[in-house]
């Protein structure tokens, strides 16, 4: 690659563009002197696809509810595997130790030198057919007016019977466990735990639009807990948290029952599969390979 | 004095019980090792156990208050307190289990009727009150004509109750250990085998020992007892033979873990040898068949072998990855594939036993569940 002097606020408007603002701001000071203009941008990345799906999901929020039908596109050929979206969730859904909703799968292939990885992003598939509802005895979990799997926390018994009939092992129990466990507290000149607490515990998220307050023996704490497509975000008219922060753009979202979606196109693509759907659980989740 | 040393041995499980029953309400699941992949563990698994003590319980006592089989006569009462009490024990193992036990009411008032858990809640609600009016027919009003018709009923909400177990873990078809169409079969049986056992201990250990029928009783549920555990180890083979055979991965790594794996030593040691092969070894020799000591402490001892088998159906079907690459996917707290049970776990089981010992030894000795005897054990 030839070297040129570019300077760093022009490698840094360039990922910006193509990435998120984060890394951009982490990685531009390295590509100074790289010639940016040899980079190749595939077409669905031109203009950036969160602009896209930003109008469209717009455009999908004018629908009635029951006329979208949400659906997340993840390119595998783009996952870096950098678990961006992983922590993105966790921090966005403010998830306690132990409660993870979509964690990347990381598989070492081949052996020395001859060696890739390959990275599975996994969060619910969200099944048109889901396993996991009508095994609910109480009715906590079912699927909403948008196709979304979603749990009821002040309805959930917390019998984990959900947990044993998903298939993708996309439900994890909320434990009660907080980061600041066994931390010190009431230490001179320090903020101890109790008064570091209150992020984990004073409006912890705002999962399906409602700010909860994590308490003992208190909801989501002994519930179980899923990914909702961060329905919260979406109403609002932002991509769920895991989609802005991918800095591949490799998974994407939106509204297949729009024809000129960017998702309609991509679950059109001959290279396309879904997890495990000989088990008739028609996931919502797409893959491309 | 063996009595005494049962309520002994009652009283100091409790004790230990009580611990876990504190932490367990005052830290709720954070110690336990069960998570979020090995959803089920010990308390789920003595749930199992228990429910099919009692489910077999009632089948039980059928042959002597309902078929009024002659060899049977005067056993009835008792096994039915023994089954009420493990349906207690069965029901606080569960309940315990719940994230949110409080909540419990809403399987009753908002329920979803399309779901095992609700039907079994309901069956076992149901169940819990047949074998009630069914205790008290059979020791206030043994000659009511309503008697007969209760127990018909039970019988079928026992095999009902028993078989819908089964069907919890069958209906899974992401757990091919679990998704066998067999399986409420299957568990009617297992719990017919642990109601015998049970009885067998009962009689043998706490029976009157002057019943002159008792030899032969003995001899004949011994008989009876071998032959429903050599079934169950027969469905068994069936289900691991045709597993390793058609070499499902996830099917043939949760029986390797039983055979070879982390639960090897539960089952060659515990199911195996100490729940099997002993208790077919003494029992088929009418000598120690018809002993009390004897028969009572076998029957005690394929009950172990049954609770470890319900434990081995339960934690293999859930410490294989239903995806391969989770176990390094994510790391946190109750986050693992592995699993053994917390000392919290053993603790709160142990106090349910306790509790199930005492209850029902308090039984015997302040109902008349046993004809009058001027000898007991």
């Amino acid at each position: 690659m030839n070297k040129t002097s570019a300077p760093s606020t022009e490698a840094a408007a360039m990922l910006e563009k193509y990435s998120s603002e984060v890394f951009a701001g982490i990685v531009a000071p390295a590509l100074e002197n790289l010639d940016l203009s040899a980079l190749q941008v595939s077409p669905e990345a031109s203009p950036d696809v969160i602009l896209r799906m930003q109008e469209e999901l717009k455009r999908a929020l004018k629908k009635k509810p029951e006329e979208r039908r949400w659906v997340m596109v993840i390119d595998l050929r783009r996952c870096i595997g950098c678990h961006a979206c992983t922590i993105a969730c966790v921090a966005e859904n403010k998830l306690p130790p132990g409660v993870v909703y979509r964690p990347v799968l990381t598989e070492e292939i081949g052996k020395y030198p001859n060696v890739s990885m390959r990275f599975i992003p996994r969060p619910c598939m969200q099944c048109d057919n889901p396993p996991c509802t009508p095994v609910c005895p109480v009715n906590a979990t079912f699927k909403n007016e948008e196709g979304v799997v979603v749990v009821d926390y002040d309805q959930c018994i917390g019998c984990r019977a959900c947990i044993t009939a998903c298939p993708y092992a996309a439900r994890t129990f909320d434990f009660g466990e907080t980061y600041l466990k066994n931390t010190p507290d009431n230490l001179p000149f320090l903020f101890g735990q109790s008064a570091a607490d209150g992020y984990e515990r004073n409006g912890a998220a705002f999962e399906y639009g409602e700010s909860i307050v994590r308490e003992k023996d208190r909801s989501p704490i002994g519930n179980v807990r899923k990914c909702h497509f961060c329905l919260h975000r979406v109403k609002e008219g932002m991509l769920p948290a895991c989609v802005t922060t991918c800095i591949g753009r490799a998974t994407l979202f939106g509204d297949a029952n729009d024809p000129d979606s960017l998702v309609s196109e991509m679950i059109a693509l001959p290279n396309v599969m879904r997890l495990k759907e000989d088990l008739g659980t028609e996931p919502r989740v797409y893959y491309i390979l | 004095m063996l009595k005494k040393l049962t309520y002994l041995f009652g009283a100091l499980a409790l004790a230990f019980g009580l611990w876990g029953f504190y932490n367990r309400f005052a830290f709720g699941h954070e110690n336990a090792a069960y998570g979020s992949y090995v959803v089920w563990g010990l308390w789920v698994a003595m749930y199992l156990f228990f429910a099919g003590c009692a489910a077999g319980g009632f089948m039980v006592a059928t042959l002597d208050l309902l078929f009024q089989i002659k060899v049977f006569k005067g056993t009835g009462k008792a096994v039915l307190w023994a089954a009420l009490v493990c349906l207690g024990a069965a029901l606080l193992s569960i309940w315990l289990d719940l994230g949110h036990l409080e909540r419990v009411w809403k399987v009753y008032l908002e329920g979803n009727p399309r779901s095992l858990v609700f039907q079994m809640v309901w069956g076992y609600t149901i169940f819990g009150v047949i074998l009630l009016i069914t205790l008290y027919l059979a020791i206030y009003k043994p000659q009511h004509p309503f008697l007969k018709v209760i127990m018909w009923i039970g019988l079928v909400v026992a095999l009902f109750i028993s078989g819908a177990v089964g069907a919890l873990l069958g209906v899974n078809a992401a757990r091919p250990f679990w998704h066998i169409g067999l399986f409420p079969v299957q568990f009617p049986v297992f719990s017919l085998a642990s109601g015998a056992a049970m009885l067998l201990m009962v009689l043998g250990l706490f029976g009157p020992r002057d019943d002159p029928n008792r030899p032969q009783q003995l001899w004949v549920l011994s008989v009876a007892s071998v032959v429903l555990l050599v079934v169950k180890l027969y469905f068994m083979w069936a289900d691991y033979s045709q597993s390793l055979y058609g070499n499902v991965p996830m099917n043939v790594a949760s029986i390797n873990q039983v055979l070879y794996g982390r639960y090897w030593w539960a089952f060659w040691i515990l199911q195996i040898l100490i729940g099997s092969l002993i208790p077919i070894f003494f029992l088929v020799q009418p000598k120690f068949a018809r002993h009390n000591g004897w028969a009572g402490w076998m029957g005690l001892l394929m009950l172990v072998g049954y609770a470890v088998a319900r434990a081995l159906i339960i934690f293999p079907g859930l410490t294989v990855p239903e995806l391969d690459l989770l176990t390094t996917a994510f790391s946190g707290p109750h986050l693992s594939f592995d699993y053994f049970p917390s000392l919290m776990e053993w603790a709160v089981t142990a106090g349910t036993v306790g509790l199930a010992i005492l209850g029902y030894l308090l039984g015997i000795d302040y109902l008349p569940l046993f004809p009058k005897s001027t000898k007991e054990a």
